[in-house]
């Protein structure tokens, strides 16, 4: 007799899906939301003088729930409802930022108060926040679809609200986000090398979160362990004593 | 399980229910059996494994050290306990070995009398299994990663061969031409399959991050790329417009039905595609490691449902959920890589080889009988012919 608990199909396992079924529904499709709305929480404000607005990773997500395709498309929704924004950051392929809509719009004007590049940054949030849920932009659309002229187009560079991506093409970005990089970067090199630096390259979650953090980590703890762990940069194992964290080469 | 039975006794479920449950819960179990083994030949990792698919009973490997092995998969002796033989092997001390690796060998899908074998050393081979010498050879320019033929092609014998050159090669087994080359990669092919649903959709994944669906009876081009961002040009950076992974592409799969086909590329990422449209179905599976500088084997699960995909990861063997991206398990076992993977259908049974230079047999665990009187049936009466000669307890003395 083995006495390992056996992996059991879907389709051996009905009477007690259908007692838990009902619980089980309702929760994934807020969850997303509510998620976001936590780990929104997580993001240290007062770090940039509430020039920015709370930013998320989209693969801190994936530390969250277990279904990496339904939180993709639950992400994919809420952009095509015009709530969330998403930008390419540009320091790996693969992470891509979160903002909600309407933090970005109010962080955006306020940041654009009293500047000449007010008026075109309005305009450009007033087409893109219900309509589109692009990532970058070029040259044609601006001038065609947008109906904006390469003067404006100058003007929103200088805002922040673009970056420049290749000759004649631009990636929406976070005005200031600059710093927010900076320190995101620095601070998941830090508690990586903490975890490397445990004894055996392993540490239990909450005695990571639990770590002061040294000058290199500005943002708080459970920001970036949801972060290496959503990236898969350490190996998650479920232990009696909770998650533990493991180095990965 | 009994419920399905009756289901199926009364009429109320379709035979094939019964098929899909029990197979899904085999591959659920699979795991190491110490009654279950393969004979050990050769002397550096293995690269290709391949089962033939009319009885399911020959295995064909091939090694880092240009051997080709046969093992006979069927247990004939009455003992559960079993080592599949090796029957013959094209060795070192052959005329016609590969003087360098062997990357990738295929039975002939229509009988065992063939097999095709490939290797680095810039040649392809075709034999003839009763004598092992080959029939034909063909030469190329640079080392010859994959080849693959079409198993369901009955007008063409043609076998698709990606090597270092950037064009695909079609080699024709009837009359050993070479003339038909598909062009429009722009670096090494590292892997080639056919569909198969249909004789003449062949696919090619190559280094330059792009992966081309062709159909070979048209004169030009490929039919499509695969676009991992679903034509979504701002999702990606301009170099990465119109790639399938943002690395090198080394492993492609077509699922049984071939509706469907798995890339994994060196970027760490499986994805899976409609094969029709070329569509990105968007299939979350993570961090895939993958860090192989030739192809990589992995292989889909037939007759399940849901469907697996097993896919070597390091020295493990992953086990995804086709649809749901979900990682179900990771086959441990191996002491170094593994590069191969095999999945035998009709006893959902997987096969793995890796740089150990061991063929591990991945079994579903069966569930053990109930045997009643122990006092009665002795050791010694030899009627327990469960335990395996090595695990039998030889050194316990009965006086305690």
């Amino acid at each position: 007799m083995s006495r390992k608990r056996a992996l059991i199909a879907d389709t051996f396992c009905l009477t007690k899906r259908r007692r838990c079924a009902a619980d089980s529904e309702t929760d994934g499709a807020a969850d997303v939301r509510s998620s976001l709305q936590y780990l929104m929480t997580l993001f240290s404000r007062k770090l940039f003088n509430d020039s920015l607005p709370p930013v998320v990773l989209k693969h801190q997500l994936y530390s969250l729930h277990n279904d990496k395709t339904l939180v993709d498309k639950q992400v994919n929704e809420l952009r095509e409802n015009g709530e969330l924004l998403m930008f390419q950051l540009g320091f790996d392929s693969e992470a891509f930022a979160l903002v909600f809509a309407e933090d970005y719009r109010t962080k955006v004007l306020q940041g654009e108060a009293g500047r000449e590049t007010l008026g075109t940054v309005e305009k450009f949030l007033a087409k893109l926040i219900p309509g589109c849920s692009d990532l970058s932009f070029n040259k044609e659309k601006m001038l065609n679809e947008f109906l904006f002229t390469d003067r404006e187009i100058t003007q929103l560079v200088k805002s922040g609200v673009f970056t420049v991506r290749d000759a004649g093409s631009w990636w929406l970005s976070i005005p200031n986000s600059g710093k927010f990089i900076k320190y995101f970067i620095k601070g998941r090199k830090a508690v990586l090398g903490m975890v490397k630096k445990s004894r055996y390259g392993e540490i239990l979650r909450t005695e990571l979160e639990e770590r002061r953090t040294t000058s290199q980590v500005q943002f708080q703890m459970k920001y970036h362990v949801h972060d290496i762990m959503g990236a898969e940069l350490v190996e998650c194992i479920k232990t009696t004593s909770g998650t533990l964290l493991r180095y990965v080469d | 399980m009994l419920s399905f039975l009756y289901a199926r006794q009364s009429g109320v479920d379709d035979p094939v229910r019964l098929r899909r449950a029990e197979s899904t819960r085999r591959v659920l179990s699979l795991e190491l059996n110490h009654n279950r083994d393969v004979d050990r030949i050769h002397g550096n990792g293995i690269n290709t494994l391949d089962i033939e698919v009319i009885d399911g009973r020959y295995m064909l490997s091939g090694g880092s050290d240009g051997v080709i092995v046969i093992y006979d998969l069927e247990n004939n002796s009455k003992k559960p306990q079993y080592t599949c033989k090796a029957i013959c092997t094209v060795g070192r001390s052959s005329r016609h070995v590969h003087k360098f690796s062997v990357e990738t060998v295929q039975w002939y899908p229509h009988d065992t009398g063939m097999f095709v074998s490939s290797s680095f050393d810039k040649t392809m081979k075709v034999w003839d299994t009763e004598t092992l010498k080959p029939a034909e050879e063909f030469q190329f320019d640079g080392n010859v990663y994959c080849h693959h033929m079409s198993p369901v092609a009955r007008k063409h014998s043609l076998v698709a061969v990606g090597t270092k050159d950037p064009k695909v090669q079609l080699c024709d087994l009837k009359s050993g031409s070479r003339i038909h080359i598909l062009q429009g990669h722009r670096g090494e092919i590292l892997s080639v399959r056919w569909s198969p649903r249909y004789d003449h959709i062949l696919a090619t994944a190559s280094t330059d991050s792009r992966v081309r669906i062709w159909d070979v009876r048209r004169a030009s081009g490929s039919l499509f790329t695969l676009d991992q961002h679903n034509g979504d040009k701002s999702k990606a950076s301009s170099e990465a417009v119109n790639t399938a992974h943002n690395g090198r592409v080394n492993g492609l799969c077509f699922t049984a039905d071939g509706l469907h086909l798995l890339t994994t590329g060196t970027d760490d990422r499986m994805r899976l595609w409609n094969s029709a449209t070329g569509e990105n179905t968007l299939v979350n599976y993570g961090k895939v490691v993958n860090e192989s500088r030739k192809g990589l084997k992995f292989t889909v699960s037939r007759g399940c449902s849901p469907e697996f995909v097993f896919v070597p990861c390091g020295s493990a063997v992953a086990v995804y959920g086709l649809h749901s991206g979900e990682l179900i398990t990771m086959l441990r076992g191996h002491y170094n890589n593994v590069d191969c993977c095999e999945f035998h259908p009709d006893y959902q049974e997987l096969y793995s080889g890796g740089k150990d230079c061991n063929i591990l047999a991945w079994v579903p665990v069966l569930r053990q009988p109930d045997i009643e009187d122990d006092e009665t049936n002795s050791k010694r009466g030899g009627t327990q012919a469960a335990i395996n000669p090595a695990f039998e307890d030889a050194w316990s003395s009965d006086e305690d």
